[in-house]
């Protein structure tokens, strides 16, 4: 069993809706090591959810498995029949030596709609960068043309995979400050992040992850020094065995 | 009427120069894109192959080449979906044991008329009015694939992840990019030669990435310096009575130097 703890407003949620996500009972292994141990979690309409946890925790596994991009050996994963928006690390897009424009990488999501991609620049304060090359922005600006790439997809929950590593401060405080308008605006998503501080003040939820949930529920729960050090601990427990490995090979 | 245009053999070659520049760099910019420069090179290796097959079996050795390479792009493209072998150790593989198989039949042909070197370095007389007629199919078929999946086929080279969420094709799409790059590299055996043809994939679409701003005018640059290169070596080619695909790669190397000189 998941040995989840979840606050005490937040065990059994009541939503009219149906969820867009729901993963039961998810399980995954890599070789010999259980990246995923009994994962059980919803995600309904316009809520904003931070996935916090330790390197290897299981986070980046569990997007991919959300996205149906990896299959679990064991549970379940429904998803909606809706879109779903990816916003990876910065340059998540793989080729950097052949040019592409902002507005063709917009395009992309927009299957092609010239108008839509355009609308979805300006939504993002981005219009004026349509014919720069993607290559050429700044990290914040890359982040938030691919945001407008799932807006013109008409994403309805955006997934992302640490969006602002390797990003300035001025662009991240404007990142989450575009993050927190989408989410008043409707938008579900779901933020797998290092920055427990600034996760804590954005999202309407938190999951705490180390291969299985140690915590899910509001953020003014979240008890960090009780959960984190938990996780991180684990980490640097392994670490320690490792380098002590290492000393001895 | 100048004098390169009066040798019917030279007219087939330029016809099937223009139609090689138009249809490989298109392939490049996405193969480039996704950083699969060198497959090419390894179909080429593997053609050499059928070639092989084909002289000692006493089939057209072009037409034996067309079922092998194909089917060893499909078998590169299956071992890079399933993760059995990274992509550059796949091609390093089947890059040398193509050739490896190519020789040993080769070898065993002996006897046989074969002009093995115009396999791998190209060769202009060679070019039969038939060759020229299945360069200008196989490079209507082609284009009529990358037009009908043009989007998809840029969202997978940019964003492989991202387009299988999207919900493309894309398993099927790298499989019939392999497929028809291989084709091609086959049909382009006579004219850049197979150790030559991943140049013509690679260079003019990095000359055209230094004036580009966007995928799809790099698509049109890449087209037009490939068009250069290809004239201007096959005139030099035959003018000065060198190697045609060696002249062609050179053209394209001075046009990659000076765009690099020029936009630093």
């Amino acid at each position: 069993m998941s040995s989840a703890k979840t606050s005490p407003d937040s065990a059994k949620p009541l939503h009219a809706t149906e969820p867009l996500i729901d993963i039961d009972d998810v399980s995954v292994r890599i070789g010999q090591e259980t990246v995923l141990d009994r994962v059980t979690f919803c995600v309904h309409p316009s809520e904003f959810i931070g996935l916090v946890g330790p390197n290897g925790a299981g986070k980046t596994t569990l997007l991919r498995v959300v996205l149906g991009l990896a299959q679990p050996q064991k549970g379940s994963v429904k998803r909606a029949a809706t879109t779903f928006g990816y916003i990876p690390q910065r340059g998540g897009l793989q080729a950097a030596n052949v040019p592409i424009s902002v507005l063709e990488v917009v395009r992309l999501g927009a299957n092609g709609n010239v108008a839509k991609a355009r609308q979805a620049l300006q939504d993002v304060r981005m219009q004026d960068t349509a014919h720069r090359q993607f290559n050429e922005l700044s990290g914040g600006q890359q982040q938030r043309v691919i945001i407008a790439k799932a807006l013109a997809s008409d994403a309805r929950m955006l997934i992302m995979d640490e969006p602002t590593t390797g990003i300035d401060d001025r662009s991240q405080t404007e990142f989450y400050a575009l993050l927190r308008a989408l989410q008043q605006a409707g938008m579900t998503i779901l933020m797998v992040s290092h920055e427990v501080d600034t996760v804590l003040s954005l999202v309407t939820r938190v999951i705490c992850l180390n291969n299985s949930i140690l915590y899910d529920g509001p953020p003014k729960h979240f008890e960090a020094d009780t959960y984190l050090p938990q996780a991180y601990k684990a980490q640097h427990v392994q670490l320690h065995h490792r380098h002590k490995d290492i000393a001895h090979a | 009427m100048p004098e390169i245009l009066q040798y019917s053999f030279m007219v087939r070659a330029l016809l099937a120069g223009l139609i090689v520049a138009l249809v490989v760099p298109l392939l490049g910019s996405f193969l480039v894109a996704r950083r699969y420069s060198l497959i090419a090179d390894s179909l080429a290796h593997i053609s050499l192959a059928g070639v092989g097959i084909g002289v000692l079996l006493g089939f057209a050795p072009v037409a034996m080449a067309v079922p092998v390479t194909v089917a060893g792009a499909l078998t590169l493209e299956w071992l890079r979906q399933n993760r059995r072998i990274s992509g550059d150790i796949g091609l390093a593989i089947l890059m040398s044991s193509g050739l490896a198989v190519a020789i040993v039949l080769v070898g065993l042909a002996e006897g046989r008329h074969i002009d093995f070197a115009s396999y791998l370095f190209g060769s202009i007389t060679t070019t039969s009015p038939a060759d020229v007629i299945t360069l200008a199919i196989a490079a209507g078929v082609v284009l009529a694939i990358v037009a009908m999946n043009y989007r998809a086929l840029v969202h997978i080279a940019f964003d492989e992840d991202s387009a299988r969420i999207a919900g493309r094709h894309v398993s099927l799409l790298n499989y019939t990019l392999v497929a028809v790059t291989a084709l091609v590299v086959v049909l382009s055996l006579h004219i850049i030669g197979g150790l030559l043809i991943s140049a013509l994939i690679v260079m003019p679409v990095m000359t055209a990435a230094r004036f580009a701003h966007s995928f799809a005018q790099t698509v049109l640059l890449a087209i037009g310096f490939a068009v250069v290169a290809v004239l201007s070596g096959l005139i030099l080619a035959f003018y000065a009575g060198i190697a045609a695909g060696g002249a062609i790669v050179l053209s394209a190397l001075v046009l990659l130097i000076a765009a690099l000189i020029y936009k630093k």
